[in-house]
């Protein structure tokens, strides 16, 4: 039965509280999801066969997303609207499938990821939205890859491709567009890292008082033109 | 304020660990219309969600209270120490995983206590939810605060803590309570004391503070004085009678993150016919009752629709012991081999274990094979009623190094009663003849690497069975034979030995046998922030021994004291169907060295068919303790 796979990309979002679960859990999730879905699925042979599937850019935890990429592997062609339906009647409102379709593109196609990041943080103004988009003009940017102090610093200019800050109802609006290529992927977290220890934003010993979110909404291939 | 809709959630649930635990929103969750119901329970499982959403009694009973168009029943557990700490520090509510309401808004809150190091947990849930841990304090607007699982055959230790005990299996009862809660609301008669004096007649309910404990001058019990003579003298378990119909969920709530047992779990039958001394299980849990293949092969397929898992495990106490295990497996490989579904069986008797078990089953297939001798002699094996040789061990691990397998782990006992060094040197033994048989067979047909695991725990003795009585070992008497075990291995390269800590043992041994007299011990331990005492970064011995010096209590009156035989014993106050006749006899078999045949050979009148049950191996009853020999 294992002829040549098929490959579905299904684009799909992970919003709200499913930000908090992490890449490998999506995975396990997504298994169940498909199996349920009653998808024509191909599966690896072996001991403990189970069905493929590869995700583009991987999320982190706390990231919200709008276009997530995953390519699932079909023994045959199904059709893809009725795919959609049978995969959404098995997800939950905040995991659902946006689109699915036979690409035409590989997933090292995609090369930039644009995303939202709001921050609330004490002392947000006019003022320091113009301090954040100074800071972003720097000639370097390098960040410490640690948590902790002392680790390796990261360059993470060449990794940026725009980032512009703006003040709206009291928060500061992060707009930017980050690689996603698999080598040199840029985690947005990187991005708050740099304005925190740059501009001393979110600097509150009390958690309660400031934040920020990150969402994923658009991507891109090499020549900007949106990577489907 | 639900958890999730606090401002800035993320800047905590981003400092944690695994914040998937508190998000709620699973799959296969049920929601309902808050005004829509009559009455809301609380679920609570006091551990982490990972194990809380693998035991199969909550999932369960979340299904049969759900089932009910009155009630709606939501989970909590307990939060891990890294989210505690931030919701003691910014003043965050224990909350549901549903609803995200806070615990305090609940009709009923159940708690599963599955064993006995879990109580610390349970009343610091308690607190957290700003509910007084001692039933005397409670408010009218208090939720009524019930207890189930397998620690309730002995409910003495928690008595204070617990309005309601449920004793038994909890299907109906849980049911019947929440619709005496309705009718009582709805009539207008509903106050926390009518409430729970109407309860406690509800067969499979104990309501402790309904009872006075009389103890003699030694510090033993001496009576149960009921306060009201229409009270229960004794309180009867409570079982299903028919498992084929009785409900079973058609669908399970699916975790986004991993947990323990993450998989479908089909029940193929309570109870047990084995009778192992020591085991508290296999008296508790009886009669046995079946349910058919065609019932549980129906269910695992409308499962597998549902949650789309790809492994479907089997259990009860003993597996092989099912009657028709054959016809479950064949009538589950018909599709699951197509779907890739995978079937794992969690307990294998020694004296069982085939070759076509091996075949059909994949964790037998893959990964490690683990037996339970138990003990190193036969005469020890004898005086437990395990009934497995010595030659029924060496034929399963020859088919285990046929199959392909090369670790073999071994379960066994230290201090168990009438045991001498001989038999403590016989475990090592036992391991040693493993790694011979090994030797035994043809170079080529070897598997790679034989390494044999001893792994020992220390004899607790539990309530409602026959060792209830015996005394356990002192921690030094446990540790030199912890001591002596490992002198007596000599080959260490392919015999591993691990061994359990004897201080967890002797703390469980503590609660297992306890009376009410502990519970200012524990409401203390809860006060001074102990927690988790399963989880051995937070098991504190030594901090335990101190607050029980504190209260005045002597732990050597529970553990090392060998109870008489004609002493009240706390859990007398229960009812489990077994008798305490059958339980005696049954001590002297074990110091006559005399086995038991197991129930399918014939009934050896425990007592527990007088509670009924359908497809069970038990002779009716007759008014008496069984048929007798
Ligand atoms: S009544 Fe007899 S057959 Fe039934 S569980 Fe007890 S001993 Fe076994």
């Amino acid at each position: 039965m294992n002829n040549t796979p098929i490959n579905l990309r299904i684009k799909f979002k992970k919003v709200g509280t499913l930000q908090y679960i992490s890449h490998l859990d999506l995975v396990r999730t997504m298994h169940k999801i498909v199996t349920r879905a009653r998808l024509p699925l191909w599966y690896t042979e072996g001991f403990n066969p189970k069905p493929k599937m590869v995700f583009a850019a991987p999320l982190s935890i706390g990231t919200e997303s709008v276009c997530e990429f995953m390519d699932l592997r079909l023994s045959e062609r199904c059709d893809t609207e009725w795919a959609i339906r049978s995969l959404n009647e098995n997800m939950t409102d905040e995991l659902v499938v946006l689109d699915a379709y036979y690409p035409e593109t590989k997933h090292t196609d995609l090369k930039w990821l644009g995303y939202t990041i709001e921050i609330d943080t004490l002392g947000a103004s006019a003022d320091l939205a113009d301090r954040c988009n100074a800071a972003f003009l720097s000639e370097s940017i390098r960040v410490n890859k640690k948590a902790k102090l002392g680790g390796a610093e990261m360059e993470i200019k060449p990794l940026i491709k725009s980032a512009v800050a703006e003040y709206r109802d009291g928060r500061i609006y992060l707009e930017c567009i980050l690689s996603a290529d698999a080598s040199a992927f840029l985690n947005p977290e990187y991005v708050v890292k740099y304005l925190k220890g740059s501009v001393g934003i979110l600097s509150s010993e009390n958690l309660f008082s400031e934040g920020y979110s990150i969402f994923r909404h658009s991507a891109y291939k090499g020549d900007m033109s949106p990577f489907a | 304020m639900k958890l999730m809709e606090t401002p800035h959630i993320s800047s905590i649930l981003k400092s944690i660990e695994k914040p998937g635990r508190y998000i709620g929103g699973e799959y296969n969750r049920i929601m309902k219309d808050v005004d829509a119901v009559k009455c809301r329970f609380a679920f609570a499982f006091p551990d982490t969600y990972e194990i809380g959403m693998s035991n199969l009694g909550v999932r369960i009973l979340y299904d049969v209270l759900n089932k009910d168009p009155d009630v709606w029943c939501e989970r909590v557990y307990a939060p891990w120490t890294d989210m505690l700490e931030k919701m003691k520090e910014y003043s965050i509510p224990l909350t549901t995983q549903e609803s995200g309401d806070e615990l305090g808004c609940f009709d009923l809150i159940g708690f599963s206590l599955q064993y006995e190091l879990c109580y610390t947990t349970a009343l610091a849930m308690m607190k957290m939810a700003g509910i007084p841990i001692f039933t005397k304090d409670r408010e009218e607007s208090c939720p009524i605060i019930i207890g189930g699982g397998p620690c309730v055959y002995n409910p003495e230790p928690i008595a204070d803590f617990f309005d309601v005990i449920n004793v038994g299996e909890g299907e109906e009862v849980l049911l019947e309570i929440c619709h005496l809660y309705i009718d009582m609301k709805e009539r207008g008669e509903y106050t926390r004391a009518a409430f729970l004096r109407a309860a406690s007649g509800i067969e499979g309910v104990y309501v402790p503070s309904l009872y006075d404990v009389i103890y003699n001058d030694d510090g033993t019990i001496r009576e149960f004085v009921p306060k009201y003579d229409e009270l229960p003298r004794r309180i009867k378990k409570r079982i299903i009678e028919d498992l084929d119909t009785v409900s079973y969920p058609e669908k399970l709530v699916m975790p986004y993150i991993e947990t323990v047992h993450d998989r479908i779990v089909l029940e193929i039958y309570r109870g047990c016919i084995r009778g192992c001394r020591f085991c508290q299980a296999g008296m508790v849990y009886r009669p046995i009752r079946e349910k058919s293949p065609e019932v549980l092969s129906k269910c695992a397929r409308c499962l597998y629709d549902s949650t789309g898992y790809d492994e479907i495990s089997l259990i009860s106490l003993s597996i092989s012991d099912y009657s028709k295990l054959r016809e479950l497996t064949d009538s589950l490989l018909e599709w699951t081999d197509e779907a890739n579904v995978s079937l794992s069986l969690p307990s294998l008797r020694i004296d069982s274990f085939s070759e076509e078990l091996m075949q059909k089953v994949s964790s037998v297939r893959t990964g490690g094979i683990t037996f339970a001798p138990e003990a190193g002699t036969q005469r020890l094996r004898d005086v437990i009623n395990k009934n497995v040789t010595e030659e029924d061990l060496m034929r399963s691990v020859g088919i285990a190094f046929r199959g392909g397998k090369s670790n073999v782990k071994l379960y066994f006992m230290n201090g168990l009663p009438t045991e001498t060094e001989e038999d403590i040197k016989g475990i090592a033994d036992l391991a040693g003849s493993v790694v011979r048989e090994y030797y035994r067979m043809p170079k080529e047909e070897r598997p790679r690497g034989v390494g044999v695991t001893i792994s020992v725990s220390c004899f607790v003795p539990k309530p409602f069975t026959p060792f209830q009585w015996e005394k356990q070992d002192s921690y030094e008497t446990l540790m030199e034979k912890q001591e002596y075990l490992k002198a007596c291995i000599t080959d260490r390269k392919k015999i591993r030995y691990t061994y359990h800590d004897a201080k967890v043992s002797r703390l469980e041994a503590v609660f297992a046998r306890g009376d009410r007299r502990l519970a200012p011990a524990i409401a203390l331990a809860v006060e001074e922030g102990m927690i988790f005492d399963a989880w051995e970064e937070y098991f504190d011995y030594d901090k335990w021994v101190d607050i029980f010096a504190r209260c005045g209590i002597d732990i050597d009156f529970y553990t090392t004291r060998g109870f008489a035989l004609d002493e009240v014993l706390p859990w007398d106050i229960i009812d489990c169907g077994v008798t305490k006749e059958f339980l005696l006899r049954e001590r002297e078999r074990a110091y006559a060295e005399k086995t038991t045949p197991s129930c399918k050979e014939h009934c050896n009148g425990c007592g527990a068919n007088k509670l009924g049950g359908k497809n069970r191996w038990c002779p009716q009853w007759h008014g008496k303790g069984g048929d007798e020999e």
